[in-house]
């Protein structure tokens, strides 16, 4: 495979009285850490299995590198995939969970070792699959997904159950796997954790898209409509209030900037950058103590986006 | 565990390995799922314990047919089928073939396991990733059933030769191994033998619950013979309806029962019957757990 892109085109699938994805496309950037986020019950992991052949689509298309999963030659040559943590026999030790997966694949038994190495589960490896915390179970999965040196990483929820340190790890692990040119995609409710892990995201609500972009894109774009702010500290408030309720909203046309007075001389001002708030105060011969753009974060940009359409269906 | 971050990059052995035929690799996969649990040799100690029963069992009505007098006031149809299962080949096929009937039961066990465990496990997800041309997998699956089901034959046939020829000579009888109806006999065994494997991966495709499939496999195995004989001998004999007594043998467990019959008694169908109806059931079973496999969506 010489790129590695994941296309989602038309995306749709209908249970009986459930449109649990609905004509859903986007698409996956090799070389970037892609965040796929969207409430409980959006079709995020039906998104998923219906990429990875496990789900039948009710319509529309999903292909990696331009193929199919199910057309792919050597499918854990080109694709690694973890969905769920506990998805291995509770009776079997980890190392044979993988040789069982390297004799189907036709790699060498050692390449098990190997991997187990690379998730730092080595120690583990002769036990039992049932005395695995959610933590191991998590690199076992990873290490599964690793045993083909794939080209494109697919994760569900890879971050759930892990401790700080385990989710430091996996970001570190994943951000790696990126800049090698490798495509990641990952879906998460955790947005903290998104914000610092991804390049991109895709965020769905209800099967349907919602918005996707640079991280950047998406909060500054999206932002600007959805809380993004100028936080700024005078003693004298009132004179900087008045100037700038003489702007008229610059090229938008969108009238003055709302103001709302903050505590001790504090105003916070939206509908304008930094730089503008700072003109009115030179214009106005006001001191600045402090003058900060608060961006918006993900999760406040997400849960604007998504208001009303969490939750069960 | 302590959390070790990896020291080097993901770097892949450069001998990923030059995969070998698929077929070949997948079985291989599947005898090793089976191999690194525990649960299938629970089923040949199972296996071996009933043998050991079965093989007295039998040796028991062997000794009264060798030993007593063909019983007065007894029916000349009776009569005849006495005189049958008297001849000393019929006995010694019987007991060649010892612990086939619970043999059968647990090799259809572990079938159903081979199948039912990676929806008990949520393995079937990882499988299928590995292999998402999923009747490949599931052929695979149905040749680890037949090979385990001839391993067991096996087994037990290196057990039954030193106990029966042991039997038989305490009645001044020869092994009669150099006769057809006592080969065919073990040959049909192992045929029904493999065939009760392809059936286990039929019912552990059409009920993924591993205890339900268990449970009702064992059970229809089971109560459904007997039930199947106590239903005959009503209707034929309260009713008089004669055609039930051959239509008994289109239950799977009662065919293989007649397909392994040393000879042909007086009122059976002939031993073919048993065996085409068995593998009729082994390909249905079979192909209907391939077409459902191939279009049930993992989740």
């Amino acid at each position: 495979m010489t790129d590695g892109e994941i296309v989602v085109s038309h995306l749709t699938k209908h249970y009986r009285r459930v449109r649990a994805v609905d004509d859903l496309s986007f698409t996956v950037r090799p070389g970037r850490v892609t965040g796929f986020l969207g409430p409980n019950g959006a079709g995020k992991t039906t998104t998923l299995r219906m990429l990875l052949n496990l789900v039948t689509p009710t319509a529309g298309t999903a292909t990696i590198g331009g193929k199919r999963y199910a057309d792919l030659a050597d499918p854990l040559r080109q694709v690694g995939a973890v969905l769920e943590a506990s998805s291995a026999h509770r009776g079997r030790t980890g190392r044979n969970h993988l040789r069982v997966i390297c004799a189907a694949a036709g790699f060498p038994a050692r390449r098990a070792d190997q991997v187990l190495e690379l998730v730092g589960l080595t120690p583990a490896g002769k036990r039992k699959f049932k005395g695995y915390s959610m933590g191991m179970r998590q690199r076992l999965g990873i290490a599964a997904a690793m045993l083909g040196d794939p080209q494109v990483l697919v994760l569900d929820e890879p971050a759930n159950g892990l401790d700080p340190e385990g989710i430091r790890w996996m970001r570190d692990l994943l951000k790696r796997l990126a800049d090698d040119g490798r495509t990641v995609l990952v879906s998460s409710h955790l947005l903290s954790e998104m914000q610092l892990l991804a390049d991109d995201i895709v965020i769905i609500a209800k099967g349907k898209l919602v918005t996707h972009g640079s991280v950047s894109d998406v909060v500054d774009g999206d932002g600007r409509a959805h809380g993004g702010q100028v936080r700024v500290r005078t003693p004298q408030a009132e004179q900087l209030a008045a100037e700038l309720a003489k702007l008229d909203g610059g090229e938008a046309g969108a009238g003055p900037p709302t103001v709302t007075p903050g505590e001790a001389g504090v105003l916070l001002v939206s509908g304008v950058d930094a730089a503008t708030v700072g003109a009115a105060a030179l214009r106005a011969g006001v001191v600045l103590h402090e003058l900060v753009a608060e961006k918006p974060d993900l999760e406040r940009v997400f849960l604007d986006l998504t208001a009303g359409k969490a939750g069960i269906r | 565990m302590t959390v070790t971050a990896p020291s080097t990059d993901p770097v892949a052995d450069p001998a990923l390995g030059r995969p070998g035929p698929a077929p070949l690799r997948l079985v291989r996969s599947e005898f090793l799922k089976l191999r690194t649990t525990n649960g299938w040799w629970l089923f040949v100690l199972g296996a071996l314990v009933m043998l050991v029963i079965a093989i007295l069992f039998n040796w028991v009505q062997a000794d009264f047919m060798f030993s007593s007098a063909t019983p007065e006031g007894v029916s000349a149809e009776d009569a005849a089928v006495i005189e049958a299962s008297r001849q000393s080949v019929v006995q010694a096929a019987n007991l060649y073939t010892s612990g086939q009937f619970f043999g059968l039961m647990f090799v259809m066990l572990v079938a159903i396991v081979i199948v039912t465990s990676e929806f008990h496990h949520l393995t079937a997800t990882t499988t299928f990733l590995t292999t998402p041309r999923r009747t490949a997998v599931i052929l695979a699956k149905l040749c680890l059933a037949i090979l385990f089901g001839a391993a067991l034959w096996l087994v037990s046939l290196a057990i039954n030769l030193p106990s029966t020829i042991g039997i038989l000579s305490l009645y001044d009888y020869s092994s009669l191994l150099g006769e057809w109806p006592v080969q065919r006999a073990i040959l049909l065994n192992l045929l029904a033998y493999t065939l009760w494997g392809v059936l286990g991966v039929g019912i552990g495709v059409l009920i993924r619950s591993q205890i339900g499939a268990t449970i009702i496999g064992a059970v229809v195995y089971l109560i459904g013979t007997a039930a199947v004989a106590i239903l005959v001998a009503v209707l034929a004999n309260g009713l008089g309806w004669e055609w039930v007594e051959d239509a008994q043998y289109a239950f799977p467990s009662v065919a293989s029962g007649l397909m392994v019959s040393g000879t042909d008694l007086p009122g059976q169908p002939p031993y073919w019957v048993g065996a085409l109806i068995l593998v009729g059931w082994a390909v249905l079973t079979g192909a209907i757990g391939v077409a459902i496999t191939r279009r049930r969506d993992i989740s």
